[in-house]
C-alpha cells in the first residue's frame, strides 16, 4: 500500500502531503526532512525508485513539482509511477494546464481529487471519467451552496 | 517564482472562479513566496496563526467563512507550524450545515488527527449522522473521512453503517463503503478483536459482482489484504478472478477504464497479486490460472510503462505461485526486454524480477550476465544495490569472492545507515555460508569489521573469534599482524587528528576516518592477547599497541578494559612471564609517573593502566588486576599451567570437570571445620521452611544475570554449550561434535587449567564443539582443526585452478580466482568483463549458456581435510583445506547418469554427511533439507557423480590425498579418503575404492549421542573429467588417532545405519572386516601411509 504521498517543489519545500499509515507530527516533519535531499540531489536519468529505510520512495518530476510516494519494499514499483501520472492527468484536466501556482492556491482542491483517487492508501479509482464527475458535481453542489440555492442542496 | 506570481495577481484580478473567494489566503500564499529567508516565512506565519487565534475564539465568527479558516490553518500546518488551537473549531465546523465548510473541515480533520487521537471521540456522532446523509457527497465524505479517523476501539459503532451504505445506489457511495469497511478490516486483519465474528468477507464477495467496475476493483483492494492474511478461504474465488481478469485483458471493460489504452491496467495488476498470493505453493490452483496469465502476459506490451507494469507483475505472479514451466520460460523470455532497455526503470524492475525467475532457475541469470553486469557498474546506486541483492540470492561458493568484492566496495562508498546495516548483514552471512577457506573468513569479516563495524551482530565476533582459535598457527601470526597494523592506523588517525586540528593536514585519505568500534576491539585484545607472541615485531611494541587503544578510546568501557587486561597477562604469561619485557612492564611498582627502565613509556602505560584498575570502582577490574598481579608473580609453572600458550581449543574432560566442580581439595577444611563444631552444608531446597518461606515472598535464589564482561568469549562458549550449536536449523550437529583431536588436550594436559577467571575464555571456546557455522547450505568442516603447532599450510594448494573449459553457467566449485576480482576492479574492457562475468556466473563471458554440461558439478561441499597427523603427543594439526564445489541438486540429478558400479560398496562408504543424513534426519544438509530426502536412497548411485571435476584436480594435485567429507559432516576430525576414478564413467573395475575411516575424537561422553555421530566416514570421490584435467589415481587416506574405544563403536554405528543396516551394533567381525578392507585398500593405494592405522586395528 502507499504510506504518503508528497508533493515538493524544486526548492524542498512540501505543496501537499497526505499520510496514510499513523505518523505523527514529528516522524512527518522527519520524513520530509530525510527524503528531501535523497530526491532532490538524484540525477534526472537514474532510476524513480529509492530505498528509504523499510519503505520505498517512488518519486516522479513534472515541471518543478516532485511528487513522490511511499510504498511497501515489495510493491510493483511501475504501478506507483502510473498512479502518480494519472494523479497529475486528472489534476492537468481539472486545472487546464496545471502549474505549480495552481497546486499552492487551491491545494484544497488537489487534495478532494487525490481523495477520490486513494483511499486508505490504495487506487480506489481506475477510471479517469468517473473522477473528474464526482469532482464536477461537487463543485456545482458547492456553487449551490454558495449561492444559497442549496444550503443543504441535493446534487443531481 | 516573480513571474509567476505576477501571473497569479493578473490571474486575481481577471478572477477566475476559484481564486476569488480566498482574498486573504491569496495574501497569505503570496507573502510567503516573497520571504526572502527561512525565518522571515516563520514570522509571517507566526502573525497568522497569532491572527487566526484570534479570530476563531471571537464568539461572534463569521460561519460562512469557516472553510477559508480550515484552509488557512492547514497551509501553516504543511509549512511545519503547529495549529493544534483550532482542533476543536475544525470538529465544529465538521457538523456545520455548508457542505462547502463541512467538507474543508473534514479534510483538515483528516490532515491534522489520525485514529489514535482522543479529539476523534467528539466527532464520531457527526460523522454517523453525515454517513446517514441525504446528499451522497457528504456521505462519501464521511466515509473516506473514517478511513482516516476511526480506529479500533470505535470501528463497532461506525460499520453497521458502513454496511448500510453498501446498498446505496450510488456507485460513489457503494466504493467508498467498501474502502471504509477495507479499512475497518485492517485494523482487525485476524478478526479476533472488536471485529470478531463480522463477516466482513462475505460483503466483499458481494461487491465483487457489482456491476459497476469502480467498486468491483475496490472490493478487490479490500479482498487482497484479507488474502495476504489467510489465503485459504479464498480458493473458491479463483474462477471468479481468473474470468474477471480474462474479460479484462480483453478489453470487456468500458473504455472509461483504458489508460493508455491498455485496459485497465490498474485492475489487471490488483488481480494479479491476488492470483499470486492464492497460488502461492498451491500446485492445483496455480494450474487454473496459467492460462490467463499467459494471456495476459502475451496481451500487454512494453509500448508504455504501463504495459511494463502489467508484464512486471505477471512475472512476479508466475514466479510466485507453483512453478510452471512454460510460464517461466515466457517470463524469462519477456524480462529480457527489461533489461536491455535504456531506461533505468525498467532494468530496475527487470532485475528484480531476475532475482525472482533466478530462485526458481539458476540458469537464467546466465543469460543476461553482460546486463546485469552493467547494472553493477552503473552510478545509479538503487539500481546497483537491486543488482547487489540478486547476485546476494545467487550466490554460490563459486562466486563468492567476486561478490562479497563488490558488496565490499559499495559497502566503503555507501553512507546510508540502513543500506550499510543491510550488507553487512548479507556479507556476514555469505561469508559463513560460503567461506572458501578460513584465511578468507577472517580477512573478510575483519574487514566489514572496520568498513562497518558498527553494524555487525556480536554473534559474529564471537564466530571469528572461536574461527581463528581453530586455525593453525601461520593464520594466527597472519590475524595478529592485520589487527596490529588496524591499531597502527588508528592510532595515527588519532594523532594525526589531533595534530590536524593544529596543522590542518590532509594526508590520511586511506586511513579508516573513524575510531574502530568496540565489537572489534574485544576480538583484537583476544587476539593480540593469545597470539601476540606471534608477532613479528617485538612484544613492547604489541603491548603499546594495546595499552596505546586507551589513548584512542578514552571512554572505553569496563568490559573492554577487563579484556585488555586479561590480554596483557596473557602477552606477558607467553613472552617470559614476569622476567619477561611485558612481564616486567605489568608488575613493576606504580611510581607515581617517573619513566621507568622496563618497556619505556608503553610500560609505563601499562603499568598505570594496572594500577588504575588495582583501585578500579568495577570489582571485575579490580579482581582482573589483581589476578593479573598474583599470576605474574607466581612461579613460571603455575603461570604456564594457568595461561597455556594456544589452549584456547582445547577441551575439557568431562571428568575433570566434574572432579573440579565437586572441589575436592576443600575436603580437609570442611572436615576441620565439622570437627570444629561447624554446621554441615544444606543445599537451599533442603533447608526446608525458614528459608522456603523467605524464597516465597520474593527473594531471588536463582543467580542474576552474569556479568557481561567475559563477552566476546565466555558468552560465546557459554552459548555453545547450552544450545551446542549455533544454528538450530543445523541440529545435527549439536553438541555432538568432539572436534578436539586427542593431541590438543593432551599437549596441554599438563595444565587443565586452574579456572581462574582469567583464563576462562580460553579453556571454553573449544567445548563450544565443533565449527558449524552458517545456515543450512554449506558446511564447510572446520571443526576438527584443533589447535597445536604443526602447521601443513596445503590449503592454497588445494584450491583447483580454473578448469579451463568450464564454460558451463554452473560449473565447478572454488574455481574462482583472484584474477576474476582484479578484472571487476578494472572492468571496462571487454575481456576483462568476460573473466567477471565467468567468475560471477561461472560461465565464460560470451554467454555460451549452451556449454557443456558441468561434470565438474560436484553437489555436496566437500570439506576436505587431510589429516596430516602425527604423534598424538606433539599434536596433530590437521592441515584443513576446503574445497567448495557448487551444492546444486540439478546437476547432482542430472549427473546421475554416471553408472553406480559400486554401489554395494558406497552404500558402506558413503561420506560422512550422508551418513549423518541417514542415520540422524537431523543432519542440516547442506542443500536443504528437501535433499536430504531425495538422497537418502538412491545415494550410492550419486556419489560417483558428486565431487567429479573440480575436486577430481584435487585428487591429482594433491599426493597427500585428502579427505572429502561429505555434506553435513559434523565436525569430525576425519582422516579421510579419496577415490579416484579415471574418467566420469568408469568401468567399475577400473574404480579402485577405498573407504576411509575417520577417527574418533577425544570428546568422548559428554555429548555424544548416537544420532550425532563424531566420527565421519568419508569418502569421497576425485575423478578425472574428459577435459584434460590432470585426473588423480586413487589417493586415500585414513586417519584416526583413537581415543575411545566407545566412541570408535559409535561411529561404527553410525556408518552401520547409514548404510541401511538394522543392527543397532555394529557386528566385531564387521568391523575387522571393514577394517582389512580399508588397509588393504590403503596398500593399494599407496598413497596415504598413516602412522596411526595400526592403532586402529
Amino acid at each position: 500500500m502507499i504510506h504518503f504521498v508528497i508533493l515538493m517543489s524544486r526548492q524542498g519545500k512540501v505543496r501537499l502531503a497526505k499520510w496514510y499509515s499513523t505518523y505523527n507530527m514529528k516522524e512527518r516533519a522527519r520524513v520530509v526532512k530525510e527524503i528531501t535531499p535523497m530526491i532532490l540531489a538524484r540525477p534526472l536519468k537514474l532510476c524513480n525508485f529509492l530505498d528509504w529505510k523499510n519503505i520505498k520512495l517512488v518519486y516522479k518530476r513534472y515541471a518543478s513539482l516532485y511528487f513522490v510516494c511511499g510504498v511497501d519494499a515489495g510493491d510493483n514499483e511501475l504501478i506507483t509511477l502510473e498512479i502518480i501520472h494519472e494523479f497529475v492527468e486528472v489534476l492537468d484536466r481539472y486545472f487546464q494546464n496545471v502549474c505549480e501556482l495552481d497546486l499552492i492556491f487551491n491545494f484544497h482542491k488537489a487534495y478532494y481529487i487525490l481523495d477520490e483517487l486513494l483511499v486508505a492508501g490504495e487506487l480506489q479509482e481506475p477510471s479517469k471519467k468517473a473522477i473528474h464527475k464526482h469532482i464536477h458535481d461537487q463543485d456545482e453542489l458547492v456553487e449551490k451552496a454558495k449561492n444559497g440555492t442549496a444550503e443543504d442542496g441535493q446534487a443531481k | 517564482m516573480q513571474s509567476k506570481l505576477e501571473k497569479v495577481v493578473a490571474g486575481l484580478k481577471t478572477g477566475p472562479r476559484f481564486l476569488k473567494e480566498l482574498r486573504e489566503f491569496d495574501n497569505l500564499v503570496k507573502a510567503i513566496g516573497e520571504c526572502k529567508s527561512k525565518a522571515e516565512e516563520d514570522r509571517v506565519i507566526s502573525q497568522e496563526l497569532e491572527l487566526l487565534k484570534q479570530r476563531l475564539s471571537d464568539p461572534k465568527l463569521d460561519k460562512s467563512r469557516g472553510k477559508e479558516y480550515m484552509i488557512r490553518l492547514m497551509y501553516c500546518e504543511i509549512l511545519g507550524h503547529d495549529a493544534s488551537f483550532a482542533y476543536i473549531k475544525a470538529l465544529q465546523f465538521a457538523s456545520d450545515p455548508n457542505i462547502h465548510t463541512k467538507k474543508a473541515a473534514y479534510l483538515a480533520l483528516t490532515q491534522f488527527l489520525d485514529y489514535n487521537d482522543n479529539l476523534v471521540l467528539l466527532l464520531v456522532n457527526t460523522l454517523l449522522l453525515d454517513m446517514k446523509s441525504d446528499n451522497y457527497l457528504i456521505v462519501c465524505t464521511a466515509l473516506v473521512a473514517a478511513t482516516r479517523l476511526i480506529g479500533a476501539d470505535l470501528v463497532n459503532a461506525v460499520y453497521p453503517v458502513a454496511v448500510e451504505r453498501l446498498r446505496h445506489p450510488k456507485e460513489h457511495v457503494r466504493k467508498k463503503a467498501i474502502m471504509a469497511l477495507h479499512w475497518f478490516g485492517q485494523l482487525d486483519p485476524r478478526r479476533d478483536g472488536p471485529l470478531a465474528g463480522v463477516e466482513l468477507d462475505k460483503h466483499f464477495r458481494t461487491m465483487l459482482c457489482d456491476k459497476d467496475p469502480s467498486v468491483m476493483s475496490a472490493s478487490l483492494c479490500a479482498l487482497h489484504d484479507c488474502i495476504k492474511v489467510d489465503p485459504r478461504p479464498y480458493k473458491n474465488l479463483i474462477p471468479s478472478f481468473t474470468s474477471i481478469l480474462k474479460q479484462v485483458s480483453e478489453h470487456r471493460l468500458p473504455k472509461s477504464y483504458d489508460y493508455h489504452r491498455f485496459p485497465a491496467p490498474f485492475i489487471q495488476i490488483k488481480l494479479l497479486k491476488i492470483l499470486a498470493a492464492l497460488g502461492a505453493g498451491d500446485r492445483a490452483a496455480s494450474e487454473n490460472m496459467a492460462a490467463v496469465l499467459h494471456q495476459a502476459l502475451r496481451r500487454a506490451s512494453t509500448s508504455h510503462t504501463i504495459g511494463s507494469a502489467i508484464i512486471y507483475e505477471c512475472v512476479r505472479t508466475i514466479t510466485t505461485i507453483y512453478p510452471n514451466p512454460q510460464l517461466l520460460a515466457a517470463a524469462a523470455e519477456s524480462i529480457a526486454t527489461f533489461l536491455r532497455s535504456p531506461s533505468h526503470n525498467l532494468r530496475y524492475v527487470g532485475i528484480d524480477a531476475l532475482a525472482g525467475i533466478t530462485a526458481l532457475n539458476p540458469a537464467a541469470a546466465a543469460e543476461h550476465q553482460v546486463a546485469v553486469l552493467d547494472c553493477l557498474e552503473d552510478p545509479d546506486d538503487t539500481l546497483k544495490l537491486k543488482t547487489l541483492e540478486l547476485l546476494y540470492k545467487m550466490t554460490k561458493a563459486n562466486n563468492i569472492q567476486v561478490i562479497v568484492d563488490k558488496m565490499m566496495g559499495f559497502l566503503s562508498s555507501c553512507t546510508d545507515e540502513h543500506i550499510r546495516k543491510d550488507i553487512v548483514r548479507k556479507v556476514c552471512d555469505l561469508a559463513e555460508r560460503y567461506a572458501p577457506s578460513p584465511a578468507w573468513f577472517v580477512t573478510t569479516i575483519s574487514e566489514v569489521f572496520r568498513l562497518g563495524g558498527e553494524h555487525v551482530d556480536e554473534a559474529d565476533a564471537h564466530r571469528l573469534v572461536h574461527l581463528i582459535a581453530e586455525q593453525d598457527a601461520s593464520l594466527h601470526a597472519s590475524a595478529v599482524e592485520a589487527y596490529l597494523e588496524l591499531l597502527d592506523g588508528e592510532s595515527a588517525v588519532a594523532s594525526a587528528t589531533e595534530a590536524a586540528t593544529a596543522t590542518a593536514s590532509g594526508t590520511m585519505t586511506r586511513l579508516p576516518r573513524k575510531k574502530l568500534p568496540e565489537t572489534i576491539l574485544l576480538v583484537i585484545c583476544w587476539v593480540l592477547g593469545e597470539f601476540g607472541h606471534l608477532a613479528r615485531r617485538p612484544a613492547q611494541a604489541v603491548l603499546a599497541r594495546l595499552v596505546g587503544i586507551l589513548n584512542v578510546h578514552k571512554a572505553a568501557s569496563d568490559r573492554l578494559r577487563g579484556c585488555l587486561l586479561t590480554a596483557l597477562a596473557k602477552l606477558a604469561a607467553h613472552t617470559g612471564g614476569a622476567t619477561g619485557p611485558v612481564g616486567q612492564a605489568l608488575i613493576q611498582p606504580h611510581d607515581g609517573g617517573a619513566g621507568s627502565a622496563a618497556g619505556g613509556a608503553a610500560g609505563q602505560d601499562a603499568a598505570d593502566l594496572v594500577h588504575k584498575c588495582l583501585n578500579s570502582q568495577s570489582l571485575e577490574l579490580q579482581q582482573r588486576a589483581h589476578e593479573l598481579q598474583a599470576l605474574l608473580r607466581s612461579t613460571p609453572p603455575v603461570l604456564a599451567a594457568a595461561m597455556p600458550v594456544d589452549a584456547s581449543c582445547e577441551e575439557f574432560n568431562p571428568q575433570d570437570l566434574a572432579a573440579v566442580a565437586a572441589l575436592p581439595f576443600l575436603e580437609g577444611h570442611v572436615a576441620r571445620a565439622l570437627a570444629g563444631g561447624a554446621a554441615p552444608y544444606l543445599p537451599p531446597e533442603a533447608r526446608g521452611g525458614r528459608t522456603g518461606d523467605g524464597g516465597s515472598k520474593g527473594l531471588r535464589f536463582a543467580a542474576y544475570e552474569p556479568a557481561p564482561y567475559a563477552i566476546p568469549l565466555a558468552a560465546a562458549s557459554t552459548s555453545y554449550a547450552a544450545t551446542g550449536t549455533y544454528d538450530s536449523r543445523s541440529s545435527s550437529m549439536t553438541g555432538a561434535s568432539g572436534p578436539g583431536l586427542a593431541a590438543g588436550a593432551s599437549a596441554a594436559a599438563a595444565g587443565v587449567p586452574s579456572a581462574s577467571s582469567i583464563t576462562e575464555p580460553q579453556l571454553m571456546v573449544k567445548s563450544a564443539g565443533g565449527r558449524k557455522w552458517g545456515p543450512a547450505q554449506y558446511e564447510t568442516d572446520y571443526g576438527a582443526s584443533a589447535s597445536s603447532s604443526q602447521a601443513a599450510p596445503l590449503a592454497a594448494a588445494m584450491v583447483p585452478p580454473p578448469p579451463a573449459a568450464a564454460a558451463a553457467p554452473r560449473s565447478v566449485g572454488a574455481h574462482h580466482s583472484r584474477t576474476g576480482s582484479s578484472a571487476s576492479l578494472t572492468g571496462q574492457t571487454a575481456s576483462e568483463r568476460e573473466r567477471l562475468a565467468a567468475s560471477l556466473f561461472g560461465g565464460s563471458g560470451s554467454g555460451t549458456t549452451t556449454a557443456v554440461r558441468p561434470t565438474a558439478a560436484a553437489p555436496l561441499p566437500a570439506g576436505q581435510r587431510q589429516l596430516n597427523g602425527n604423534a598424538i603427543a606433539t599434536a596433530t594439526r590437521p592441515a584443513s583445506s576446503y574445497a567448495v564445489p557448487t551444492a546444486n541438486p540439478m546437476d547432482l540429478l542430472l549427473d546421475l547418469d554416471v553408472p553406480p558400479p559400486q554401489q554395494q560398496q558406497q552404500q558402506q562408504q558413503r561420506p560422512a554427511g550422508a551418513a549423518a543424513i541417514a542415520s540422524g534426519n537431523e543432519a542440516s544438509q547442506p542443500a536443504g533439507n528437501w535433499m536430504d530426502s531425495m538422497m537418502a536412497a538412491p545415494a550410492g548411485p550419486m556419489l560417483p557423480a558428486a565431487p567429479l571435476g573440480g575436486i577430481s584436480q584435487v585428487g591429482g594435485s594433491a599426493p597427500l590425498g585428502g579427505s572429502f567429507l561429505g555434506p553435513g559432516v559434523p565436525n569430525g576430525p576425519s582422516g579421510g579418503m579419496m577415490y579416484g576414478i579415471q574418467a566420469s564413467r568408469p568401468p567399475p573395475q577400473q574404480q579402485p575404492g577405498g573407504m576411509g575411516i575417520a577417527m574418533p575424537a577425544p570428546m568422548g561422553g559428554m555429548m555424544s549421542s548416537l544420532q550425532q555421530p563424531h566420527f565421519v566416514q568419508a569418502s569421497g570421490l576425485g575423478g578425472e573429467m574428459g577435459m584434460g584435467m590432470a585426473g588423480g589415481p586413487a589417493g586415500y587416506g585414513a586417519a584416526a588417532p583413537p581415543v575411545q574405544p566407545q566412541a570408535w563403536q559409535q561411529q561404527q554405528l553410525a556408518a552401520g545405519m547409514a548404510s541401511g543396516m538394522a543392527a543397532p551394533i555394529w557386528p566385531q567381525q564387521q568391523q575387522q572386516q571393514q577394517r582389512q578392507q580399508q588397509q588393504q585398500q590403503q596398500q593399494q593405494a599407496g598413497r596415504f601411509a598413516d602412522p596411526f592405522e595400526d592403532l586402529l586395528s
